[in-house]
């Protein structure tokens, strides 16, 4: 996509003038937490980030939340608030699905920039794993799929999720090596960050001979289910500044969406997937003034290893159908060509959304991450992935700022 | 003797835009909307074309009951108990005649039988004494 996206001139000169920065992270512990509810982990994830930050718990003047899907509440955002005890001048509860974390980012800098908070808190928590109850996990299947048309056919949300992944291997003569390629990659990356709920070692035939899910997809093409919370505080470069923040910032660069369907029944073809994603991408990549052979570092949506394909290809990193090949070559291993998801993603470190790779993006920036160091890495992108492949949302984050 | 009927799995969510749909699946017949402005079928059923049109004058077509797979997704665990017995089915997105895609399974075949592009025909599958789902078929 060569034209330019109406917008992304404005845009810019919003983050240039502002500067919003990540300037705080905080993730809990990830995995199996029985004794723990989803607000509970909501408050331990924003303690960690505002301690990671250094500031004050009353510098905050922004919260943005997601949503639980555990406890339901009709207005999360200032459920949350009144929790956590804060009296947020902005307050904002985001629900987009696998899209929602790296649009809390985007959300807390359109507040910042229009002069609704200073200081945002955007957190994510959620006892998943251990609090969900059967009927719980049945309504949010069927949240996924339409619940006239599609719902009653059994649908499953990892059988959406093959839909796709067996129309990709038709059209591009893919294969489920190459799918199983992007678990493997994941898990080896797992093994290398503390908290990582799955650090065994994983090969691609352990994934191809594991319990068949939803044809062509098998139990270790899927993401996992954890409990945890994670956190991120955005600024100003000014704010964190004024506030002695000392941490290394991570400057906001760039921020785009795209939109496909949202279910399976209205897709016309692969190709509006790829355009939903690509336009995404676009947005905040003509916001930066960037292109994707700037980025170091991608952080992509992996809660279906068809996912993080239908990714790569459509943001334009690799050609649509060679991200399986990229994928099966370890080119998105750490040292390789375009690390992917180097905390290991939702296939092995936990799933809380796009949370952890906002987290993990912005640690990278910040030479913060230990032993998964990428040692030159100066622009990472975020995408997030809503719905069965649906809602997409981007974000460009840099270790300097826009010039 | 008459055999006792108990269909636990999830029932359409109805919204009451949809009855010519049920109905017509009731009757066993394959009815789809169409925009009477534009002339253009859509699906899933709403009260209002999707299209630039906005239009809430609406015919309801019977359809050839014939269509292509378009995709589909063999699942071996179903997403509730209800289903336990079931799998492995065929949950497959079937390309109409009319043009518009619908989700549904493909039946009367071994799954792994089933292939993108195989033609297939419209069979009713009377679930409960008011609900009667549209299924697929291999074209013999």
């Amino acid at each position: 996509m060569a034209s330019d996206i109406p917008g992304t001139k404005e845009a810019r000169e919003v983050l240039k003038k502002n500067k919003i920065v990540i300037a705080g992270v905080g993730e809990t512990d990830q995995g199996k937490i029985p004794d723990r509810s989803s607000f509970h982990f909501l408050s331990q994830a924003s303690k960690l980030a505002i301690e990671d930050a250094g500031i004050k718990k009353s510098d905050v003047d922004g919260l943005v939340t997601a949503f639980s899907l555990v406890e339901h509440t009709f207005m999360h955002c200032t459920t949350f608030a009144d929790y956590f005890g804060m009296k947020p001048k902005f307050f904002s509860s985001v629900a987009v699905g696998g899209a929602t974390a790296v649009w809390m980012a985007a959300e807390a800098a359109m507040a910042i920039a229009s002069g609704q908070a200073e200081v945002v808190l955007c957190v994510r928590g959620d006892n998943t794993l251990s609090g969900i109850s059967s009927s719980g996990m049945l309504a949010l299947i069927r949240e996924m799929c339409h619940g006239e048309f599609e719902f009653p056919y059994g649908l499953t949300t990892p059988g959406g999720y093959a839909l796709a992944a067996q129309r990709y291997l038709h059209d591009y003569g893919a294969t489920r090596e190459q799918l199983a390629a992007v678990a493997v990659t994941m898990r080896k990356h797992a093994a290398l960050k503390e908290n990582a709920m799955n650090k065994d070692p994983l090969t691609i035939e352990d994934v191809i001979s594991s319990r068949i899910i939803a044809e062509p997809l098998t139990k270790y093409d899927c993401s996992i289910i954890s409990d945890g919370g994670a956190a991120f505080i955005v600024t100003t470069e000014d704010k964190a500044k004024e506030l002695g923040i000392e941490n290394d910032l991570a400057y906001l660069l760039g921020m785009g969406q795209g939109y496909s369907h949202q279910y399976m029944t209205t897709l016309e073809n692969l190709d509006q997937i790829y355009n939903a994603i690509n336009r995404s991408g676009q947005k905040a990549f003509q916001t930066a003034g960037l292109g994707v052979s700037d980025v170091d570092l991608a952080y992509l949506y992996d809660c279906f290893t068809i996912t993080v394909l239908l990714e790569l290809e459509g943001l334009g990193f690799v050609p649509k159908g060679e991200g399986g090949s990229f994928a099966l070559e370890g080119r998105m291993e750490i040292g390789k060509d375009l690390p992917v998801n180097t905390h290991g993603g939702l296939l092995s470190q936990a799933h809380l959304g796009a949370m952890h790779h906002v987290v993990e993006a912005t640690l990278q920036l910040r030479g913060d991450a230990g032993p998964r160091q990428v040692g030159d890495a100066e622009v990472a992108l975020v995408h997030g992935n809503g719905g069965i492949v649906s809602a997409h949302s981007t974000i460009l984050l840099g270790k300097e700022p826009l010039s | 003797m008459a055999e006792e009927k108990t269909y636990n799995k999830p029932l359409p969510d109805f919204r009451p835009e949809t009855k010519p749909y049920w109905e017509g699946a009731k009757n066993h017949a394959l009815v789809l909307p169409r925009s009477k402005e534009t002339g253009k079928f859509f699906f899933y059923p709403r009260a209002m074309s999707p299209g630039e049109d906005m239009s809430e004058n609406i015919e309801w077509v019977k359809a050839s009951g014939k269509g292509k797979v378009w995709t589909y997704a063999i699942h071996h665990m179903g997403p509730s108990k209800a289903y336990k017995g079931d799998p492995p089915y065929v949950v497959a997105l079937i390309e109409l005649e009319e043009g518009v895609k619908m989700m549904s399974n493909v039946i009367d075949v071994d799954p792994h039988d089933v292939y993108i592009g195989m033609e297939v025909e419209v069979v009713y599958d009377d679930v409960t004494d008011e609900v009667t789902l549209p299924k697929f078929k291999p074209v013999k």
